[in-house]
């Protein structure tokens, strides 16, 4: 397939379906890093207690700087599930299997399901984090180029 | 507005042709009256490689800005914010006639590019790394709760997508003008289940714009009846998946409805003919609901009975909404504006007689902020 021949070996980040996950370019860099862990993790407000999520560098209740990392859990239970055979974008197989999971009560959110089956997933199924490895971005420090690695999560089925 | 589908024409194109349109629906306004202008566009850099689109959209149209001349971005409710900006400008008195265009250059040569750049549309690094580009997935499981929640069938989603089909035919400019049976929009092929073909709007390339004046320069401009803006109301919650307060009853647009009626010293019940951000059948029937035309749970029934269509309570929709227009994003709120304003000066393609107030509804986002406007023959 023919491509535009001066990209060609590019990294280019506005086409990076991952997050900018370096310390260089993150504040919220440790979330990622828990992940290489298989923690799943928020932060906390000391000040004012509100737990966020996404991770953030300032409490949106408060405006407090003083947020501490907090463990959510890594195990879920499936409320919905979709399966989406069209239209799946380039990088993710088909079908693309979506859930909203339900984190312990402590958080409600939307999520891929991967190592998992057309109709296997049902409502009250439990779920856990699958952390897996992704592209590698490029940085430019200084003259040299460091390549720094990067993970990204799912949820899969806990029972296969 | 240009004509809307999948286009053989760039960006540029669209938005002259939009602008055309608009000078020649209005010959007593030129270019040369208008001194400011805002363009909607979201996806501008991302398809085109284009931005400060505004001055571009002024050279190519030969309006010289005085007062402003910028873009605004709201994705599918680009062009109802430039509309309200527009609307709050001309008030204060800072601009005096304000041109609003919006639009998108959405296909691009190669079909992945646009699925794959949708992925921009969500909370990029949370929600977008999970494969959430395309709606779809988010509308089907809203669809799955509200079947569950309220006893909705699919044959009440199928409805609409009946109703609005039919509808697209007093659109000449429309992406779809072809009527679609019950049967055909039950049978439809699957996208992510319970919504089928017909459930789900398209992608489109296509532009609209429309003139807001202050009313004494509109008089002169104009012989047309006046259009006022009553009520205006923009509101958000959430943006991420992980903070949507409730799925089947969006708080936001209850917000944003009730802020707009406010204004606009109205109720649901005085809204004549309105047009919803129809992206999904499914939405319409939410829309209904929150948009306060029936009680809770009860959208299913109130397409069912016809109350959305001509003769019904509120006909919904009347141009074909973006089921059958489709859906350039920046352009889907003026594409509305315009049809309102068509019914409210009684020469619609297909009239709602006697319409005196009317009310356009966007959705953007993860169902993350709505935007509501109320038009009406009186100020």
């Amino acid at each position: 397939m023919p491509g535009l021949k001066i990209l060609e070996g590019r990294y280019i980040a506005t086409m990076d379906l991952y997050p900018q996950e370096a310390k260089e370019f993150n504040r919220i860099y440790p979330f990622y890093e828990f992940l290489k862990e298989g923690r799943f993790t928020t932060t906390r407000c000391k000040d004012c207690g509100l737990q966020s999520f996404p991770p953030r560098v300032i409490c949106p209740n408060c405006l407090s700087e003083n947020l501490e990392w907090v463990d959510l859990p890594t195990r879920a239970k499936v409320k919905v599930v979709t399966e989406e055979e069209v239209g799946v974008p380039l990088g993710f197989e088909t079908p693309l299997i979506h859930a909203l999971i339900d984190l312990g009560g402590k958080l409600t959110m939307f999520t891929r399901i991967v190592n998992c089956k057309v109709g296997q997933l049902k409502e009250g199924d439990e779920v856990r984090l699958h952390v897996f490895p992704v592209d590698p971005v490029p940085v430019q420090i200084g003259r040299q180029v460091v390549q720094k690695d990067r993970v990204f999560f799912a949820f899969e089925p806990s029972t296969p | 507005m240009s004509q809307w589908g999948v286009r053989e024409a760039s960006q540029r194109d669209v938005f002259q042709e939009a602008g055309k349109a608009c000078f020649e629906d209005n010959p007593g306004v030129s270019n040369k009256d208008v001194d400011g202008l805002i363009v909607a566009s979201a996806y501008t850099e991302r398809c085109s490689f284009q931005t400060h689109l505004a001055p571009m959209v002024a050279e190519y149209l030969g309006i010289k800005p005085q007062s402003i001349c910028c873009r605004v971005e709201l994705l599918c409710a680009s062009g109802s914010s430039g509309i309200i900006l527009a609307y709050g400008l001309v008030r204060s008195g800072v601009a005096d006639v304000v041109m609003v265009a919006g639009g998108e250059k959405l296909y691009v040569p190669e079909k992945w590019e646009i699925f794959y750049s949708e992925m921009a549309s969500v909370d990029h690094d949370f929600d977008g790394a999970q494969g959430l580009g395309l709606p779809p997935p988010v509308f089907a499981m809203v669809a799955k709760q509200h079947m569950k929640q309220f006893g909705t069938t699919k044959e009440h989603l199928a409805l609409v997508s009946v109703k609005n089909r039919r509808n697209g035919l007093n659109n000449p400019k429309a992406q779809f003008r072809e009527p679609i049976t019950l049967e055909a929009a039950m049978t439809a092929k699957p996208i992510v289940p319970p919504l089928t073909l017909y459930d789900c709007c398209p992608i489109t390339d296509g532009a609209a714009a429309v003139i807001l004046a202050c009313e004494e320069k509109a008089r002169h401009l104009t012989d047309k009846p006046l259009v006022y803006i009553r009520g205006t109301g923009q509101a958000t919650l959430n943006n991420m998946s992980a903070n949507m307060p409730d799925w089947t009853t969006w708080e936001a647009l209850k917000i944003a409805a009730k802020k707009a009626y406010k204004d606009a010293r109205v109720g649901p019940h005085d809204i004549d003919v309105a047009q919803t951000h129809d992206c999904f059948t499914i939405s319409e029937i939410i829309e209904y609901e929150d948009l306060g035309f029936c009680e809770k749970g009860e959208g299913g029934v109130f397409i069912q009975e016809g109350k959305s269509d001509f003769g019904g309570k509120v006909p919904v929709n009347t141009d074909g909404g973006l089921l059958s227009c489709g859906h350039p994003f920046g352009g889907t709120g003026i594409r509305q504006g315009i049809e309102i304003m068509k019914q409210l000066q009684g020469r619609a393609a297909r009239q709602v007689e006697g319409a005196e107030v009317g009310l356009t509804h966007n959705l953007s986002g993860f169902i993350a902020a709505h935007t509501v406007l109320v038009y009406g023959r009186q100020p």
